[in-house]
């Protein structure tokens, strides 16, 4: 006689297990679609008045919490005992814990870094010398786009442990541009020559006003400081016409930008430098 | 002023307008209008508002030209005066000092920006652009503030004819201190997206701008008059504001020489 022949039906389904597969097949069929509805509805409506990153947190919390819940209950109705399968997941969590402890801290850092906001989608910003467009701020990691295009995945927790550098934070930037100016150049003209430049260029704003700094007595040059302030959007702009307006001002001015340069003495400043004439053997003319 | 009626413009017509430093050549050929631009620095500009009308000259070939699609049957074309897109800081070119108490009338003159519209009643608005070029600047501290034209001006507290620019509106800008503490104007932001331009007999005014002054540590609250000023011979509204207000803001417009110290 067969296994299925011995098994009396009658006895099995009983009115309690009936029930109960009732229960847990409402909780699959009814549960769990009415799960990703009140997370997809509430991430919607955070989305207008928060951040989509905590928006998405929040979807996410929703939808984990309320699956794991959903499974206890469907589990405690099919007769497991819950204890031993906490006890068993305790084990596991400790051990999982210590085998993901850089992706747990990774979420921890996006959480932090998610309530401090020190940038947003959209900003440029700087992580050690990676510079790139932020795309999106995750649970692990942030993703950039670099200005060739390149694709950069940095992990929440270098964010936290390192400078970062939103360069667009500010509406307005200063864009600082190092001079040289031959020594027997007037200071005071060429800071008027500059002054007029920054005057000229459409980007440069007029206030705050450009500044102009004589910082140093350099080795071949008189080393000035010149910064002018931009609207963050007009930074290529103003850097291509700023410096090449620099240059076409000073050449028509006549103001001289200097290479590094040596002055050899020979001991005497008045005695003309030896030269001595060496013939090359080989090609019957003087060495070059 | 003639330059801001509309005119006729026949097919295969070319027009030219100058308005101060601007000089705007329209052309119709087919269904489409063309438009180029022509500007001079504004201290070689002369004073005046030409309308467009038909020239004898060929246009010249250095002219970068600008296409619209507008349909064969559009025959009127028209200048609007605007007001810049921007706000505006009015720099005095030497700073007016108000006692506690006391109100002071100014009159600031502000680049036009002119606006090309095709059609009856000005049906299709095709492009704008400022009669001059003005260089932007930013009022407010560097980590919060807004993008602004700047200009300076003398402030002046009359008019005389010996002044008239066409191509710049009049602004009546009252001021009054009701702060304890003198008011020492370096630079004054004028949010011009809320003014109306009027026509006058030489150049465009705007609507009054009411200031009240109340201390540094307070905005000061900023009315815009809803019809035309009582000074000056004006007449009907050119163009309404981009932006209309229906009441008072408070807003920080000036920069006294105190919190501009601190800066």
């Amino acid at each position: 006689m067969s296994l299925l022949a011995q098994v009396d039906p009658s006895e099995w389904l009983t009115p309690e297990r009936l029930a109960a597969a009732l229960r847990i097949a409402v909780l699959l069929v009814v549960g769990f679609p009415l799960l990703f509805v009140l997370a997809a509805i509430t991430g919607r409506s955070l989305k207008k008045r928060l951040t989509p990153q905590v928006a998405m947190l929040v979807r996410k919390g929703i939808l984990y919490l309320g699956g794991t819940l959903l499974m206890v209950t469907v589990l405690y109705q099919m007769g497991f005992r819950l204890t031993a399968l906490l006890g068993a997941a305790g084990i596991a969590g400790l051990a999982i814990g210590i085998a993901s402890q850089t992706s747990v801290s990774n979420i921890i850092c996006g959480l932090f870094l998610i309530g401090e906001k020190p940038f947003a989608v959209g900003d440029v910003i700087k992580v050690n010398d990676t510079v790139g467009i932020v795309l999106s701020i995750d649970l692990l990691s942030l993703k950039l786009r670099t200005f060739d295009n390149q694709f950069v995945r940095i992990p929440n927790e270098t964010l936290v442990k390192t400078p970062v550098t939103n360069i667009t934070r500010f509406p307005i930037r200063r864009f600082d541009i190092k001079l040289g100016v031959a020594y027997k150049e007037d200071i005071a003209r060429v800071s008027e020559v500059l002054r007029e430049v920054a005057t000229a260029n459409p980007y440069c704003l007029d206030e705050p006003e450009p500044l102009i700094m004589f910082t140093a007595f350099g080795d071949s040059a008189l080393e000035l400081l010149f910064a002018v302030w931009f609207a963050k959007a007009d930074f290529l702009k103003l850097r291509t016409s700023i410096m090449r307006e620099i240059k076409e001002r000073f050449d028509a001015e006549g103001i001289e930008i200097p290479f590094p340069h040596r002055t050899i003495y020979t001991g005497s400043v008045t005695d003309p430098f030896p030269v001595r004439v060496v013939k090359d053997e080989g090609k019957g003319r003087p060495a070059e | 002023m003639d330059v801001w009626k509309p005119t006729g413009i026949e097919l295969e017509a070319c027009l030219r307008s100058r308005i101060g430093p601007l000089s705007l050549w329209l052309r119709h050929l087919g269904d489409e209008m063309l438009m180029a631009v022509e500007r001079v620095p504004e201290a070689d500009a002369v004073d005046e508002a030409a309308p467009l009308a038909p020239v004898g000259e060929a246009a010249p070939e250095t002219l970068t030209w600008a296409r619209w699609v507008v349909g064969a049957d559009v025959n009127v074309v028209q200048l609007v005066p605007a007001m810049p897109d921007r706000p505006v800081v009015v720099r005095p070119e030497s700073p007016v000092r108000i006692p506690t108490g006391h109100e002071a009338l100014l009159f600031v003159s502000i680049p036009l920006w002119v606006k090309v519209t095709v059609g009856e009643s000005r049906a299709l608005a095709l492009c704008e652009e400022p009669t001059v070029v003005i260089s932007g600047t930013w009022f407010g501290d560097p980590t919060s503030g807004e993008l602004c034209y700047a200009v300076r001006t003398r402030a002046r507290r009359t008019l005389r004819d010996s002044e008239v620019r066409p191509h710049r509106a009049i602004c009546p800008v009252r001021i009054r201190n009701t702060a304890p503490e003198q008011l020492d104007i370096q630079r004054l932001c004028v949010h011009v997206e809320h003014l109306r331009t009027y026509d006058a007999d030489t150049q465009p005014w705007t609507n009054e701008v009411d200031v009240t002054f109340e201390g540094e540590e307070r905005p000061s609250r900023v009315d815009y008059a809803k019809g035309p000023p009582a000074l000056g011979n004006v007449g009907d509204m050119l163009s309404d504001a981009r932006t209309p207000l229906t009441k008072g803001l408070l807003r920080k417009t000036l920069v006294s020489f105190r919190s501009f110290a601190g800066m």
